[in-house]
């Protein structure tokens, strides 16, 4: 019996191999893992044109890999939360790291989030980024994206400071009837979210239903020590003085988030 | 069964409401242990990855330590340096908060950021948060793990692995705060050199205070 259950095994492994060493990708014809790897996608700057579609086509395993139901010492993935699971805005069960940022209802609903969004694409030859590259290489010493770019729009820490409220956010939220966009952000900055990697409207509707939308990308979701130093658009009634805090900052979204 | 699952998360979020939403307040150790690593002297061997490798019983794949070879230039001005990492163990790392079964912790003794991958279900949030790159994900059996600085052989009085395996001596760990100012006696720094937090293609250390300190080549500077 086994040695038919090894004969049957071989059989199928001889048959997929042609499918092992060079997977049909579609538009991107017959490629095998060398081919495919230095593709001109994976490069500024067609990767600025790839889609999900395009990047999901080879790279799906992303989407379809799940978490472990329970960790070898037992503990059930349904009984976790990490610290900033604990907002209200969090739903669903425990789901890999792109499954969140790209699958799950909250994600589709709020974000419009592209592979190319964190991916910038990367030299194959190169394990660190050339010094001498004067062009936004867009990784780092440590993998293909830069978390100061990408991760840190939505997992710095709640700049409580330069709004003028007395401590931080989950301390004075009552104090403003624990709404944002009630409080202050019916009439300041005003003018948000109007980016490509954004859902606007979406936003605005889900802050008005529950304000922890609001937190969860301002400091409740927080990853890291600093804050991102988001562009800073004019609003109706702006006074125009810009506090020192924000001198430096860009007045318009890069090019590449601009709506069109 | 399903409902089960329900009434689990609903009894967690229900816990939570009634506490005060506060965010992750970083680890304060009585001492912050970190690395230093003299990136002009470093001559790429790569022993400290094969002595991590042995010790933690990698295969391939999984790198907790990672010497990164830089190179670039033209003709006559080349040059060529490594930049050598492994978990910087950070002031407050990002890795910590995103975990969502406390696999990860910092000890307040020596500020490690240890890890528990028997805790891990394989979610790979604490790989995505890291700026340096320190969690690995394990395919063989779809764990997340990294450095933690050979706790064992810290509490045993040695030093870990990589340092232990660095025939030129440009690696070590000591106090970060002593190490950054000087005063730490060790064969990575030499006779007027320096220490940096930076080197170019480093993320920002802003984001997390990592717990490493470079000599920097004259190329890797940071302006």
């Amino acid at each position: 019996m086994k040695n038919i259950a090894k004969t049957f095994a071989l059989i199928i492994a001889v048959l997929c191999t042609p499918f092992v060493q060079a997977a049909d990708t579609g538009k991107f014809g017959n490629l095998d893992y060398e081919r495919a790897r230095w593709h001109p996608i994976h490069f500024q700057p067609a990767i600025n044109e790839a889609t999900n579609e395009d990047c999901l086509t080879c790279h799906q395993d992303i989407l379809q890999r799940k978490v472990k139901e329970q960790s070898p010492a037992g503990v059930k993935a349904s009984e976790s939360l990490a610290w900033y699971q604990t907002l209200g805005v969090y739903e669903g069960e425990q789901e890999t790291f792109h499954a969140r940022h790209l699958t799950t209802p909250i994600a589709k609903d709020l974000m419009n989030l592209q592979c190319n969004f964190c991916h910038q694409g990367n030299d194959p030859r190169e394990e660190a980024p050339n010094n001498l590259d004067t062009n936004a290489s867009g990784f780092t010493l440590r993998k293909m994206v830069d978390p100061e770019e990408t991760c840190l729009r939505c997992h710095g820490r709640h700049n409580s400071e330069i709004m003028g409220i007395p401590g931080s956010w989950p301390d004075t939220k009552a104090m403003f009837g624990n709404s944002c966009t009630m409080a202050c952000h019916v009439a300041i900055r005003t003018n948000r979210h109007q980016v490509s990697y954004l859902n606007a409207d979406a936003i605005e509707k889900a802050a008005a239903e529950d304000p922890d939308t609001c937190y969860g990308c301002h400091g409740g979701r927080q990853w890291y020590r600093i804050t991102y130093p988001y562009p800073r658009h004019t609003w109706p009634g702006d006074s125009g003085v810009v506090p020192a805090w924000a001198k430096d900052r860009p007045t318009e979204s890069e090019e590449r988030f601009r709506l069109k | 069964m399903t409902e089960a699952k329900k009434l689990d998360k609903e009894q967690v979020k229900q816990a939570v409401k009634r506490r005060k939403q506060v965010t992750y307040a970083p680890v304060q150790p009585e001492e912050q242990l970190g690395f230093v690593h003299n990136n002009v002297d470093c001559i790429g061997c790569r022993a400290c990855e094969i002595a991590c490798k042995d010790k933690n019983g990698l295969a391939a794949g999984p790198r907790f330590r990672r010497v990164q070879y830089i190179e670039g230039g033209t003709y006559p001005e080349v040059y060529a340096y490594k930049v050598n990492m492994s978990c910087n163990h950070c002031a407050e790392p990002a890795c910590l908060p995103t975990c969502p079964t406390g696999a990860i912790w910092k000890r307040a003794d020596n500020g490690v950021v240890d890890i528990d991958s028997t805790l891990c279900i394989g979610c790979r949030r604490c790989e995505a948060a890291c700026p340096f790159g320190a969690p690995q994900f394990d395919p063989s059996d779809g764990l997340v793990k990294k450095c933690n600085m050979c706790i064992d052989e810290l509490e045993a009085g040695r030093k870990p692995y990589c340092v232990m395996a660095c025939m030129m001596r440009v690696l070590d760990i000591g106090p970060i705060d002593e190490i950054r100012s000087g005063e730490y006696d060790t064969k990575a720094i030499g006779p007027g050199e320096e220490t940096t937090r930076r080197v170019k293609g480093l993320a920002n250390p802003d984001l997390t205070n990592p717990s490493i300190a470079f000599i920097p080549h004259s190329k890797g500077k940071v302006d």
